[in-house]
């Protein structure tokens, strides 16, 4: 099913559309569509009106706690064109040994390169191997937005979902890559990630469609605060 | 605090005559926001007097849980803090700006907490309590609410119910489909002209 998208602009606004990866694709489309980007703020503008007209006075000790808390929190420097020749120096001798670890089942190809990344890995390479050989087993997977792949193998039988997720770029340290599988209506944290090579052997979650990446703050969100850089579409069955 | 997020004198520079505000010099709360963008602290508390209670009381209206409203409503005002320099004035008024955060967390605090069958439940209470009755209630005699109130009255009933179903109660476009039992592309039309004629009826800039 794939509608309209102009007609997405009203849900988006109001965030009803519940489906990352509808909501995804509007935003897609929204980068490429000025009239849309234009109107959706203007519903921006009207939504607030909505919500002003809810104003209570909040709690007394909300103003110290918020007070507080920024007191700790380092403030985001404004968005600026990055220079993109920098990324994915550092660090790739990691990725490429776990890239490796599916690599080593799935191709047949040893590239290792430190014993002790070969023996962290040897667990997860065999949940790999268990959930490749199941008869069931599915793989899928999809390039990140700025650099680095995503692959998921499942076996619904095995109760297997593997998720590896290569080269993606550094991020500052207060930042961290958080994994998630989502299911129609319902977003789960799967684990955070650094920029480095990660394997993750998960129990598929109920009716899980895809498996996304997003970056967070250090810690990890309850919920995605973003967008997913990158999503993997889980094989159907 | 109370009186001014009753009256309306803090509702900031999007009550400004249209068409001026985002090219020009920013006013208000844009103002504060870019020193807050640089740490400026005085300046996020007088942002902070401004917009709490827009946020609260959005937070409430869609999360309901008082206590649970007071912790959604404190990360939205630290993200504003954290986040300001991100803030484009030219993509809108900081107000709007400020209140799509507030939304987008409390819509997400009231999706993750919810499972399966806790959201059936949920929908099938909404049947007997629509928000857009509370919406009536709680606008009172202030200029600004009636104005609100006139012009979601000229919506069509599906229009109305549409749009608060989903901004004030959270649900997505498919739960309200369910709810007003119409089909799905008629919601997201619904939810979309909707949103155009309360728009123009409230003479937001365009």
């Amino acid at each position: 099913m794939r509608p309209d998208p102009h007609t997405l602009a009203g849900a988006y606004a109001l965030d009803a559309i519940d489906d990352d990866l509808e909501r995804r694709r509007f935003e897609q489309h929204l980068a490429e569509c000025a009239e849309c980007a234009h109107e959706l703020a203007t519903f921006a503008e009207t939504a607030a009106r909505l919500g002003q007209a809810m104003a209570v006075e909040p709690p007394p000790g909300l103003r110290a706690n918020v007070m507080a808390a920024i007191g700790q929190v380092r403030q985001l420097p404004p968005a600026v064109a990055s220079p993109g020749a920098r990324r994915r120096r550092i660090g790739w001798a990691p990725w490429l040994a776990a890239v490796a670890a599916v690599a080593a089942v799935v191709l047949a190809v040893v590239a290792v390169r430190a014993q002790d990344q070969v023996e962290r890995l040897e667990a997860a390479n065999r949940q790999v191997a268990a959930a490749l050989a199941a008869p069931d087993a599915r793989v899928a997977t999809a390039a990140a937005e700025r650099g680095g792949r995503g692959t998921v193998v499942i076996s619904r039988e095995e109760g297997r979902l593997v998720f590896v997720a290569e080269g993606l770029p550094a991020l500052p340290e207060d930042r961290t890559y958080q994994v998630w599988q989502i299911a129609p209506g319902r977003i789960r944290s799967a684990g955070l990630v650094g920029a480095e090579a990660a394997t993750m052997v998960l129990a598929p979650a109920p009716g899980v469609s895809s498996v996304g990446v997003t970056v967070e703050p250090a810690g990890g969100s309850p919920q995605p605060t973003g967008t997913p850089l990158l999503l993997v579409e889980v094989p159907a069955t | 605090m109370v009186s001014r997020a009753r009256d309306g004198r803090d509702m900031g520079p999007e009550n400004e005559p249209r068409g001026e505000r985002a090219e020009h010099a920013p006013a208000g709360l844009e103002r504060w926001l870019a020193a807050v963008a640089r740490g400026d602290r005085p300046a996020f508390e007088r942002l902070y007097e401004a917009v709490a209670p827009k946020v609260y009381g959005l937070v409430l209206r869609v999360v309901r849980d008082r206590a649970l409203s007071e912790e959604v409503a404190q990360e939205v005002l630290v993200e504003v803090w954290r986040s300001a320099a991100r803030y484009d004035p030219r993509r809108g008024s900081a107000l709007a700006w400020v209140m799509t955060i507030a939304h987008r967390r409390a819509v997400d605090r009231v999706r993750s907490a919810q499972a399966g069958s806790d959201r059936e439940e949920r929908v099938a209470r909404m049947e007997v309590h629509r928000p857009y009755d509370e919406v009536v209630e709680s606008v009172e005699a202030r200029l600004e609410r009636e104005r609100l109130r006139r012009c979601l009255e000229g919506l069509t009933p599906l229009q109305r119910e549409s749009v608060t179903l989903a901004y004030y109660g959270g649900y997505s476009y498919r739960e309200v489909a369910e709810l007003v039992r119409s089909p799905l592309p008629t919601v997201k039309t619904r939810m979309r002209d909707g949103l155009i004629r309360l728009r123009d009826c409230l003479g937001v800039e365009r």
